[in-house]
């Protein structure tokens, strides 16, 4: 067959020099903006602010975080900065609790610049130290994140983030938030707006991407002035879990009763949370092409109903993955074990991995895998793609997963925090007490006819593919025999009886890794398809002799 | 009052010799469930008066009310013979005693419900195949008798409604014999075509008494043997030749007063035997009471020695006729008679069967077993379907005991379909809480079922989806997995109105799934929660169901939607190339079409995965003219590791390959699953490896770099080899007046069907239609036929093939097939455009 259809070039074996170090991963754009001007890079880059920040808090050693599409600026904010730090006069600042810091960084507010702190600074001027600067780039998960890990190698006593930013809530460092605003035609906005609420009574959310932030007050006394009763601009917090993430709203507002007008693309897990939250949503385009932008009504049915059928798949999956996609955001480590809690209350197993950056060929090195649970920041989180093995959600969505068919409801509520996997994790635990309950009458009915096999558990119903699973719970099996053989009645029993040989153990406990191993994998170590190859054929007995004359066989003739 | 009690059907079922399974089979509307009525009013279930109108095994409320059946129901009776003698026409097996049981399966017709068909003929031995005397021999009637045959049923034969050929075509004696012979020449054509030497002859023959007349409204029914033994003594000759002369060119000569096969006498006509003696006494009552001739009728009823009651004497007309047809020739008598006679007894039938049902070796302990119907072997039963209780959500799981003693409390190893021996996928060990009789819509406890009965199972429900094996050996394999002549290609989604309800539809579904044999409940990938069927009026009673009985909530149901398959319709027209991600290793590739024949088979499950790799390149080589060195080297099937995809090594002498393997077997299950169009499932594609360069550190060409990969390269080479997009098919069958057929032909042209066949009845105005109607096309065709013939055609539609559908390539959008692709992308949320080649291809 081979020679129907001839290759287009001779086979190559081995592999040139020119494609091994290429880099998988895809290059970001270039943005093809000219060359900011001097003024416009003090401007957008808060050259003062910073600056001024950075001697407040009178930090030595600052790490500079650059998204990837703003590198090309970086030595020259790195310069500018440095220019302004030695202008401004230095601040000796006595050694701060940490604590305090933080407390501290979490109420910066992006535009207030007062005298913060708690009134230790001495002003000894001209003793100032050199404050030294690092670019940071290439950051290890997503650039909207700030790489505390990063910044922790060149030992920095702050980060300067610039660029859009999640706003997560970071645990070790303080961070200066630098969103490069962006500029913004308000009065095609204003237009738009109009427009899209010809009503002035209308309840209105006036929300922007980050990077259009700074132009809100602006926007929202225009609109005022035009005549819009009902509107509400809520300031930047740094709460994912809010009612509109990362964004101040009072408690007492049913948002429910408003629509929602966003500046700019938001983020697809910003989307989804919004729309279920909101009458209605309009977005205005910022990257448009034509003269007369409207704002436009985004379909996010279709998105989370695809979201629906990953995690109905993945309710009778048996081995999860809890990929580790943060190192940052505070709360990051009690979710993981959260997590891991809430799978192996439900009898499966889970496995954790840090990967760095995700992508398909790294997610399916892991084919025991059934599937993935991001642990992210609340952006990140959401990863929409086709390309990788095995589906990925998000925290939020194992919940659900794990949450039984009786009572799983799917109303479009989605959120991309963590904020629901505690309660989650906590009902979970409750139902557990009352399994246990039925559990120990089953038990003593076990007790009963032991010497007989175990009844096993019900398949389940695997609603994806329409057809029964069995084992989506391999842990349950070792939670009740083994363990609770070994411990309670280790003293009355002289003998234990040997795990069955059907159930792959590792020091004791069942492992699907191990049972994977076993089962799936045809290739399973050099030497495990030794048996494979085809034996040789029959010996059959040559000729010996001398060249003289040969014998074949025995008493042959001589050849 | 039911004139046995569970105890004389429990010591019956110990004598397996004395047992009969069997199914009703037949066309819809050929009249079995009425047919059954007459068995059970025997049996003392219903009143003899009902029968004919109560439809016992209709059990359904909506069964009742549509006059169709669509689940199979089971019954149990109690027969005898009344003779010792009748004892010795039991050829071939031997008996014990003149009581019998006999477990029957009346069977829904239309073919939308054939899967419950093949699930009642599963756990039979023998059939009863109903054929209406008008109609004939008619599709369904042929798709049964040929499942039937395939799984080694025995059939016999019963023509129904001769009181319409009498009443209302008033047909002379000698048409009725023609009619009644050619029926059955069409019955036993079909039945010669699937010949089988193990099962032997079973073609059937009146004058074997394997073939009766009668009808199921009125009650009575005869076969020729019961004429032949009233006959034999007044002729005095033996009777089993009386049955010979009572069939066929046999003639009674007066004036000789001599048997001959001549069928003239001094150049007079002289009358066929089977007129002259069978068919005369019926006429003669149905002319006498419909011509109301009192006297006529007295002197008749005293001469056939039919015993009427007085007040049944006062009836007229119909009323009468049913009267004194059922008292001169009840239809229980002649059926049971001809089953009890000619259906193999399990015993008989499990000898033959046993190699057919067991998918392990012939020489193991559960196959001897059932060889043997050893009620002391290891337990073997097969669990064919779910019935539900009147418990909401629970089921009784439905069987048949091939070997052992299933008792209550027994614990049983439960093997699903996917079970393969020694490892522990789809393998439960529960105990058996109750066993229990199937009477109808009722059932018995019993205390324990011995070896070839059919029975009902508490307790094990929620370890079968659907059907599965139960035992207790621990080495035995599966009994081999029910294979259905229709396929769920029709399919609708349901959303709930109210979001808190979802818990409740996700549970009815899954009860859905589980009531019927052949319904498939799934989400697909756009997150809906769809419900796939045979046909439209299945999916309609599924949903109907889903919606009143399993979830109780009320639904938004969408418009039904058809399945695709991707495929491609040539040779790559070069060999795809990817690169892993890290560039170090390259998969070359190859797509063409696998035969269709070839896809067929892997579909019927005569060629499959698990099968020796030896003998089905063999049979690939042998019958399908591949390369047997290729076909040794199948890696796998898919999508699902066992569909109608192939993937082939056809390399030389790559180094790590072995290691590969399993990445690049996710890989194409993964690709399979989703084809590169619109992540449709593929069918009927080959795959061949044509090369692989593997970087020479394990690391590198793990599978992260591999998976990815190999569905990239399968991808190009799909998208390389012109893909196509596949629509099923249904064969359609129109019985409809000459005068109608115009509006046929334009109904079928207008939507795109194609009319293969066509064919007059004998004897009838009525014709035949067969057509090929795509299945997107056939959604309301009823009614549009209806409307187009005033109601004269019945169309009935099964599943028959996949075809290419038509119009330029998916891959263009400004195409018809293109525009379909988009909407279907589209509907699925992802990107509207098919992704290009470039996607997936690598350059050198």
């Amino acid at each position: 067959m081979t020679d129907s259809i001839p290759l287009t070039a001779p086979p190559v074996l081995s592999t040139p020099e020119t494609h091994i170090f290429e880099d998988p991963t895809p290059v970001p754009v270039v943005q093809n903006t000219p060359r900011l001007t001097n003024e416009e890079l003090w401007e957008i880059y808060e050259i003062a602010r910073t600056a001024g920040e950075l001697r407040h808090g009178g930090y030595k050693r600052v790490a500079l975080q650059f998204p990837d599409g703003m590198l090309r600026d970086a030595p020259r904010v790195f310069e500018a900065l440095e220019e302004e730090l030695k202008r401004l006069p230095g601040r000796a600042v006595e050694v701060k609790q940490t604590d305090d810091l933080a407390t501290s960084f979490n109420h910066l507010s992006t535009t207030s610049f007062s005298e913060q702190g708690n009134g230790t600074v001495k002003g000894e001027e001209g003793t100032a130290e050199r404050v030294r600067l690092y670019i940071l780039a290439d950051t290890s998960y997503g650039s909207c994140c700030v790489d505390e890990i990063a910044a922790e190698h060149v030992d920095a006593d702050v980060v300067v983030h610039y660029g859009r930013s999640c706003l997560s809530p970071t645990a070790r460092l303080p961070v200066i938030y630098v969103f490069t605003t962006r500029p913004l035609e308000i009065p095609e906005v204003i237009q738009a707006f109009e427009a899209t609420f010809p009503s002035k009574e209308e309840k209105v959310v006036l929300v922007a991407d980050i990077t259009y932030n700074t132009h809100l007050p602006t926007l929202h006394t225009s609109l005022l002035a035009a005549g819009y009763t009902n509107l509400l601009t809520p300031p930047i917090i740094h709460d994912p879990s809010s009612q509109i993430p990362n964004r101040a709203v009072e408690a007492s507002i049913d948002l429910k009763e408003y629509s929602l007008f966003h500046i700019s693309d938001p983020p697809q897990a910003l989307l989804l949370t919004l729309s279920s939250r909101v009458k209605e949503m309009f977005i205005y385009p910022t990257t448009h092409t034509t003269s007369n932008p409207s704002a436009l009504k985004p379909n996010t049915t279709s998105t989370l109903r695809r979201r629906y059928a990953l995690l109905t798949q993945l309710s009778t999956c048996a081995i999860f993955g809890i990929l580790i996609n943060t190192l940052s955001v505070t709360n990051y480590l009690p979710t993981i074990t959260a997590l891991r809690a809430l799978i192996s209350a439900s009898g499966k197993k889970s496995y954790t991995f840090v990967v760095g950056k995700v992508n398909a060929a790294k997610i399916a090195n892991f084919s025991e895998i059934g599937g993935w649970v991001v642990v992210g920041c609340w952006e990140s989180s959401l990863i929409e793609s086709a390309e990788f093995y095995r589906p990925i959600i998000t925290p939020f969505e194992l919940g659900l997963a794990l949450k039984g068919d009786a009572e799983r409801v799917w109303d479009g509520r989605w959120r991309g925090d963590f904020g629901g996997v505690e309660e989650v994790v906590s009902a979970a635990k409750e139902a557990d007490v009352e399994g246990k309950g039925e559990n120990g009458e089953a038990e003593m009915a076990r007790d009963e006819n032991e010497d007989s096999e175990e009844e096993s558990a019900p398949p389940e119903f695997d609603l994806r593919t329409g057809r029964y699973v069995s084992h989506s719970r391999p842990m349950r099996t070792t939670l009740a025999s083994p363990g609770s053989q070994t411990s309670s009645t280790e003293a009355s029993k002289v003998l234990t009886r040997r795990a069955k040989g059907d159930l792959v153990t590792v020091n004791g406990t069942v492992s699907p890794g191990a049972e994977y191993l076993r089962n799936q994998r045809t290739w399973q170590g050099l030497g495990s398809d030794f048996a494979e190859t085809e034996a040789s054929q029959d010996i059959e007995e040559g000729r010996s002799g001398v060249a003289r004359g040969y014998t074949v066989g025995e008493g042959g003739e001589r050849t | 009052m039911v004139n046995f009690t569970i105890e004389e059907v429990r010591a019956l079922m110990d004598k397996a010799t004395n047992v009969r399974n069997m199914s009703v089979i037949a066309h819809v509307d050929h009249g079995k469930s009425t047919l059954t009525d007459s068995l059970l009013s025997k049996a003392g279930i219903i009143s003899a008066a009902k029968a004919g109108d109560a439809r016992a095994t209709d059990t359904r409320a909506d069964e009742q009310e549509r006059g169709i059946t669509i689940k199979s129901t089971a019954i149990s009776l109690y027969g005898n013979l009344q003779d010792d003698e009748d004892l010795k026409d039991i050829v071939g097996q031997k008996t014990d005693g003149r009581d019998f049981l006999i477990n029957l399966i009346d069977s829904p017709g239309h073919v939308d419900f054939s899967s419950e068909v093949t699930a009642a003929l599963r756990v039979t031995d023998g059939a009863l195949v109903v054929v209406d005397t008008i109609e004939g021999v008619c599709v369904q009637t042929e798709t049964v008798l040929r499942q039937a045959l395939g799984e080694r049923i025995k059939p016999v034969v019963i023509i129904n409604k001769v009181d319409r050929a009498l009443l209302e075509l008033q047909v002379s004696k000698e048409d009725l014999y023609q009619s009644f012979s050619r029926t059955i020449e069409s019955v036993n054509v079909v039945i010669s075509t699937y010949f089988d030497k193990s099962l032997g002859d079973v073609q059937v023959y009146p004058y074997k008494g394997t073939v009766a007349f009668g009808s199921g409204l009125h009650g009575w029914a005869f076969t020729v043997r019961q004429f032949a033994q009233r006959y034999a003594k007044k002729f005095g000759v033996d009777r089993n030749k009386m049955m010979e002369r009572l069939w066929g060119d046999n003639y009674f000569n007066p004036h000789t007063k001599k048997w001959t096969n001549k069928g003239t006498h001094d150049g007079k006509p002289l009358e066929r035997a089977f007129n002259q003696f069978i068919l005369d006494p019926i006429f003669r009552i149905f002319a006498a009471v419909m011509n109301f001739k009192k006297d006529e009728i007295a002197t008749l009823i005293d001469k056939l020695n039919i015993k009427i009651s007085p007040e049944d004497r006062e009836k007229e007309g119909k009323q009468l006729l049913k009267v004194v047809m059922r008292t001169f020739l009840p239809a229980a008598d002649a059926l049971m008679e001809m089953m009890i006679l000619h259906l193999p007894s399990p015993v008989t039938a499990q000898k033959y069967r046993a190699e057919t049902l067991y998918e392990g070796p012939t020489d193991d302990e559960a196959c001897i077993g059932i060889r043997d119907c050893d009620p002391k072997a290891p337990l073997m039963l097969y669990v064919s379907k779910m019935v539900p209780t009147s418990d909401k959500g629970r089921f009784y799981a439905f069987g048949r005991v091939f070997a052992g003693t299933v008792r209550s409390g027994l614990k049983v190893r439960i093997q699903g379909p996917n079970y393969t021996p020694g490892k522990k996928d789809d393998l439960f060990i529960k105990a058996i809480q109750r066993t229990v009789l199937m009477m109808g819509g009722k059932v018995d406890p019993i205390d324990d079922v011995p070896a070839g009965n059919i029975l009902g199972l508490v307790g094990i429900d929620q370890f079968l989806l659907k059907s599965g094996t139960l035992t207790t050996s621990d080495t035995a394999h599966n009994l081999k997995v029910m294979r259905f002549s229709v396929s769920p290609v029709v399919q609708r989604s349901v959303e709930v109105k109210n979001a808190q309800d979802l818990p409740k539809l996700v549970e009815g579904l899954k009860r859905l799934s589980k009531s019927d044999p052949c319904v498939l409940t799934f989400i697909n990938e756009a997150g809906d929660h769809v419900v796939a069927g045979a046909g439209e009026l299945h999916l309609e009673i599924c949903l109907k169901d889903l919606e009143e009985d399993h979830a109780g909530v009320p639904l938004r149901i969408s418009d039904p939607v058809v399945p695709y398959r991707e495929t491609v319709t040539a040779k790559s027209s070069m060999t795809a190339l990817s690169k892993s991600p890290n560039k170090h290793n390259r998969l070359y590739m190859i797509a063409e079409p696998l035969d269709e024949e070839v896809s067929k088979e892997i579909e019927a499950g005569r060629i499959t995965p698990r099968d020796d790799f030896k003998a089905r390149a063999r049979i690939l080589a042998d019958d399908f003219g591949w390369d047997v060195t290729d076909a040794r080297k199948i890696w796998c099937f898919g999508p699902d590791t066992n569909g109608a995809n192939l993937l082939v090594d056809q390399t030389k002498a790559v180094q790590y390959l072995n290691e590969i393997k399993d990445s690049v077997v996710s890989g194409f299950q993964w690709a399979s699953r989703e084809g590169p169009i619109c992540e449709e499932p593929m069918r009927s594609c080959r795959f061949n490896i044509m090369d692989v360069t593997l970087h020479a550190d394990a690391i590198h060409r793990g599978g992260g770099q591999l998976i990815p990969t190999a569905r990239r390269v399968l991808y190009a080479a799909a998208l390389l080899a012109e893909p196509g997009l596949l629509e099923p098919i249904f064969l359609v069958e129109i019985q409809v007046p000459e005068s109608a057929m115009g509006g046929v032909y334009g109904v079928l042209t207008r939507r795109r069907g194609h009319v293969f066949n066509e064919q007059q009845r004998p004897g009838t105005p009525l014709f035949t239609i067969k057509a090929y109607l795509p299945v997107m096309e056939s959604f309301g065709f009823n009614a549009d036929l209806r409307s187009h013939t005033s109601g004269q055609a019945f169309p009935q539609m099964v599943f028959d093939h996949w075809q290419l559908l038509p119009g330029g390539s998916p891959i263009d959008a400004t195409s018809k097939v293109g525009q379909t692709v988009q909407e279907m992308r589209k509907r699925k949320g992802i990107k509207v455009e098919v992704p290009g080649i470039e996607n997936y291809y690598d350059k050198l």
